[in-house]
């Protein structure tokens, strides 16, 4: 669907209002100011999205969501590693270092860290919208960025030729970036922007 | 000197020897290459997903019902014989699994059964293939020699 500027801004308010308190969540649980920037919400095509999350070959820890309810979609994060170890080593209060890809306490702290976040967005979401969204158990990868991403992409067996990204940047604790993608499934887009009236 | 000539999703590329070709990242998707041995000339395609299911028009390498086709008659155009190709086939991963839900008709597993479908169709024989799992992959393939270099972050390096 073609998406015209007045929605677009309504968009980029919606996810504003959303990583807020997805941000605000995650600085409760790390008792630590966290920012996120103002989303940039863009539709891309299918084949340059991957690169909007970075070098596709370089391992990241991606947490995936599935948003459940009347205008399903995807939420995910993406840490690079090094961001992820510091985001663990800050919720156990420690300095011990964490390998990602086989230490199971961290793997799943890091599921938190996106369970958290994603239900503030998606409770933030539907106090605006009115249209009831549940997030899914979360699950992490943690693996070639490109390779984790287009699994997401084609996870429901189809590709729409332009991915409708809402995207944002998390920031706060010295080291941390990451990144917040917001998918929205096909049809779920009108109707978030039906019930916000644009 | 061989060139490092990439592959990008949805795309295909052909080449002859010494060029190597290559595709990163790849996940569910796959990486299908072909080649003439004697020819010395090959191409790969990155695959998304198994069948184009009508939409036409769009962009045949995305699908591995239309990739293949198109992939075959361009090496043929390079001097390839048909009855000389091979293939060899790297992708097709589950990178998530949901705790509690079986996972329906996982796409990287129905990728792969689609590609071997289109081989067979075509009659060329698949030498070796690398797919499934849950890790990604990034893919050399050497149309020269045929030989076909597997890397990944955490399951090490290989050539196929």
């Amino acid at each position: 669907m073609e998406i015209n500027q007045i929605q677009l801004d309504a968009l980029r308010e919606v996810g504003n209002i959303g990583s807020g308190h997805a941000a605000t969540a995650l600085s409760t649980m790390l008792n630590r100011r966290i920012d996120m920037s103002i989303p940039e919400v863009r539709a891309i095509e299918f084949d340059k999205a991957p690169a909007v999350i970075g070098n596709i070959e370089v391992p990241q820890a991606v947490i995936y969501v599935k948003v459940e309810g009347d205008a399903p979609g995807k939420a995910v994060f993406f840490f690079p590693l090094q961001s992820a170890e510091i985001l663990v080593q800050a919720l156990f209060g420690t300095n011990e270092s964490f390998d990602l890809f086989s230490n199971e306490m961290a793997q799943s702290a890091m599921k938190e860290v996106g369970n958290i976040m994603v239900s503030s967005f998606l409770m933030a979401l539907t106090q605006f919208s009115g249209i009831p969204l549940q997030p899914s158990v979360p699950a992490l990868a943690v693996d070639m960025v490109g390779a984790i991403f287009d699994a997401i992409l084609l996870e429901d067996g189809v590709l729409e030729d332009t991915v409708l990204f809402i995207n944002t940047q998390l920031s706060g604790l010295p080291q941390i970036e990451g990144k917040f993608v917001f998918l929205p499934d096909e049809g779920s887009l009108s109707k978030l922007l039906g019930a916000i009236g644009v | 000197m061989s060139n490092v000539i990439s592959v990008g999703m949805a795309d295909l590329k052909v080449a002859k020897a010494p060029d190597i070709l290559m595709t990163a990242g790849l996940g569910s998707c796959i990486g299908i290459c072909i080649h003439d041995p004697l020819q010395r000339v090959g191409g790969m395609a990155h695959i998304m997903l198994p069948t184009a299911g009508g939409s036409n028009g769009g962009n045949l390498a995305k699908y591995a019902d239309t990739a293949m086709d198109v992939l075959v008659e361009e090496v043929l155009r390079l001097g390839a014989v048909k009855t000389r190709l091979r293939a060899k086939i790297a992708g097709g991963a589950q990178m998530f699994s949901f705790p509690g839900k079986p996972p329906v008709l996982k796409i990287g597993d129905r990728n792969a059964e689609q590609v071997i479908i289109e081989l067979k169709r075509l009659g060329i024989p698949l030498l070796v293939s690398d797919v499934g799992g849950n890790f990604g992959r990034t893919i050399h393939f050497d149309v020269g020699t045929g030989d076909l270099k597997v890397r990944t972050i955490n399951h090490g390096e290989k050539v196929i």
